[in-house]
């Protein structure tokens, strides 16, 4: 073969792995990104900033080269707090948006409504909030379903797991009379009756009382109350508007029980600022100093801070930057999107959580798939939120007794 | 003469009625006449400025807890951006809600005056919406509250040991009743506004600028709900949607104590808040308190419109 013959076969090489590679550029670029669709109370600061925490953990994967080789499209649509909404907005990203998975939300009386959207698609959904015991009935026999938050009952369970082991742990701390003060609501009535059952070993005495959240915010007459009884644990269950004011009344009444703990879904901004903030015990998934003691909570305190200027306030915040990781590393194992593959990969999760835990996932009462197995003690330490319980991922000794100062 | 005498008898007797019920709850229930009366006097605070623009402009303001809870925001942003007191932010309070209370009437109140009442009331509602949800946004709904070692200030006497700053929401609706009543009686522009209140197209006959004069009243009736906003904030944590409950409770007094009673306002807020105190201080019995202030607020009106159907009669 002369030269100008073997000039013409190269050529043809050329452009013939020329077109190859084009087609194959184009067969990934028709395929376009990974579509995650997720619905959140935008107007809430546990939506708000969960979605954040979101944007923030899709900037990173991106940033890495995305998931098989496709970047990720994050899809928020705003809940609302409304069923109806949330509903629609599944509906909406199912069909109009076409999204490959659903991530979120907050709320269980939202997510009952968003329920029967989910049926009717069938896509893979890993949900970081509602603990109702309600939505795990309504998502019973779902194998595409996976449960990030742990149930009201695991919550309850994890308290008398907690008091039960610091009582053990530290013998000055003793508890045999509890006062509940609860917001009248469905949210603190049914937190109360849940407590009734899970500490049934503690004299229980509970009053309700209007949140300010309701149009409410005069404590100082279920705070008489419970300085009439006496307790050895005082329990707010109630909105974060009731914080600082019912620490405000509490010292003007001169209420000081031994244990001081309050239990709103989050605490107003300037909480840690206040002098009676002190040996406030708090329950919760997070405090910002377990950063000091894990690494992916100190990555995600610090890209967090950096990307929007503002510190996570509430742990839906790590828990919506986990929401979105535990997909991302579940789509890597399966590396498809195909459902049963990504089913098998989710149950195979072990993911380093910024909230302390690794997460995985284990059947609970009614379901297949549950993350999170319980809440952590909390005590308010000179301004900051230290972990107490469970000893793992104890930050700090406690303080005791609260004082009131 | 025997009608007047007559009229002077009853009012003493419910005068006297009145105190033998107070000194009764001091003695059977003290915190319920102290906290009471706090609550009582925050109430009519915040009552007094809608109550003005309503028996002068003849608007209800739906807005009214939105403009509270938008002087909340700002006395608080005051606190964090400036490190002013809320108290001390009532001052800039003041000019920046006047302000916000020209632009208001000028853009949207003045253009519904000769609207039907519905939809003044749709107008001010759909201020309410804009100005809550416009909050949410800007700060969504995490609530704020300035930490201030003042408001936990208490006192004993005898056996007794209570609060004593929430009695500044009672003096300051003293102050305000005073101020405003001195200002509708004893001024020019105070005397054209009872006028126009009373008619409007009199007033406007005899010479008075019945428009500049709802502006006026307007913007101070908003200058000061913003300023007690700042007020608001020292005890009670500010979000957005903290204002609607206290525009239900100031309307509901304003029915209670009549159109144009200022004075009704303060007495009848007292009375609902020791009634309402009076009601919390049962255990297990707090819930009743808004079932108690309705009730009272029916009753009051159904006692006077018996009055008024007797005196008709």
């Amino acid at each position: 073969m002369n030269r100008s013959g073997n000039a013409k076969i190269l050529m043809i090489g050329v452009l013939t792995v020329l077109a190859l590679v084009g087609v194959v550029f184009l067969a990934a670029a028709e395929e376009g990104p990974i579509k995650i669709g997720a619905v959140n109370p935008l107007g809430d600061i546990t939506g708000a900033q969960a979605t954040k925490a979101m944007q923030l953990a899709v900037a990173e994967i991106n940033a890495a080269g995305g998931l098989l080789g496709r970047q990720v499209e994050l899809i928020v649509i705003d809940s609302e707090l409304d069923p109806a909404k949330g509903a629609a907005a599944i509906d909406r990203l199912a069909t109009v948006d076409e999204v490959d998975i659903f991530i979120g939300g907050m709320s269980s009386g939202v997510h009952l409504g968003e329920i029967p959207a989910l049926k009717k698609y069938e896509k893979v959904t890993v949900w970081i909030g509602a603990a109702s015991s309600l939505v795990e009935q309504a998502v019973e026999g779902l194998d595409w379903y996976f449960h990030v938050h742990p149930w009201d009952y695991l919550q309850g369970q994890s308290y008398v797991d907690g008091w039960a082991a610091i009582e053990a742990e530290y013998p000055l701390i003793s508890i045999d009379k509890a006062f509940w003060a609860y917001e009248e609501g469905a949210f603190g009535t049914s937190s109360f009756q849940g407590s009734l059952i899970a500490h049934a070993d503690w004299e229980n005495i509970g009053e309700a009382f209007k949140s300010a959240a309701l149009g409410g915010g005069d404590y100082r007459s279920v705070l008489r109350h419970a300085q009439e009884e006496d307790p050895d644990i005082f329990i707010w269950v109630g909105y974060g508007a009731d914080a600082l004011p019912i620490m405000e009344q509490a010292r003007e009444i001169g209420f000081a029980p031994p244990l001081f703990v309050g239990s709103p879904p989050g605490w107003p901004a300037d909480f840690g600022q206040s002098p009676l903030a002190e040996g406030v015990i708090a329950y919760g998934m997070w405090a910002p100093s377990i950063k000091d003691i894990s690494p992916v909570s100190d990555h995600f305190w610090n890209a967090y801070i950096e990307m929007y200027g503002e510190e996570p306030a509430t742990y839906f915040c790590p828990l919506g930057y986990t929401n979105v990781y535990v997909v991302a590393e579940a789509i890597e194992r399966a590396g498809t999107l195909e459902k049963e593959a990504l089913i098998a990969a989710l149950e195979q999760t072990e993911y380093e959580s910024p909230l302390g835990e690794t997460l995985t996932f284990t059947p609970s009462n009614l379901i297949a798939h549950q993350g999170f197995q319980g809440q952590k003690i909390l005590q308010w330490q000179d301004g900051v939120q230290q972990v107490l319980w469970p000893f793992e991922f104890a930050t700090a000794l406690p303080r005791y007794p609260f004082t009131g100062r | 003469m025997t009608l007047l005498r007559t009229a002077a008898q009853k009012r003493s007797a419910l005068v006297l009625v009145s105190l033998a019920i107070l000194v009764l709850v001091a003695v059977w229930k003290p915190y319920a006449l102290i906290e009471g009366a706090q609550r009582g006097g925050l109430y009519a605070l915040i009552a007094l400025p809608m109550a003005l623009i309503l028996g002068i402009v003849g608007i209800i303001n739906l807005a009214h807890g939105e403009f509270m809870m938008l002087g909340a925001y700002f006395a608080y942003w005051m606190f964090r951006g400036a490190g002013m007191d809320p108290l001390v932010a009532m001052i800039p309070a003041i000019v920046v809600f006047g302000l916000l209370g020209v632009v208001t009437y000028t853009l949207t109140i003045r253009r519904a005056l000769k609207a039907p009442e519905l939809n003044q009331l749709l107008l001010t509602f759909g201020l309410a919406m804009m100005a809550a949800q416009f909050a949410n946004l800007m700060w969504t709904s995490q609530p704020f509250k300035p930490s201030l070692m003042y408001v936990y200030s208490s006192m004993r006497l005898g056996r007794l040991s209570f609060g004593t700053y929430a009695f500044v929401y009672d003096a300051a609706a003293i102050v305000l009743l005073v101020g405003l009543l001195l200002f509708l009686r004893k001024t020019r522009l105070g005397q054209a506004a009872l006028a126009v209140g009373q008619n409007p197209r009199g007033a406007k006959l005899v010479g008075i600028d019945v428009n500049r004069t709802y502006l006026v009243i307007f913007t101070i009736s908003i200058a000061l709900v913003g300023a007690i906003g700042a007020m608001f904030l020292t005890r009670h944590s500010v979000f957005p949607s903290v204002g609607s409950p206290y525009t239900m409770k100031s309307f509901c007094l304003i029915a209670m104590a009549g159109i144009g009673n200022l004075t009704g306002i303060v007495w009848g807020g007292f009375a609902l808040g020791v009634a309402e105190a009076l009601v919390m201080s049962f255990r297990g019995y707090g819930g009743w308190a808004d079932v108690v202030f309705f009730a009272v607020l029916v009753a009051v009106i159904m006692v006077r419109s018996f009055r008024i159907r007797r005196q008709t009669a």
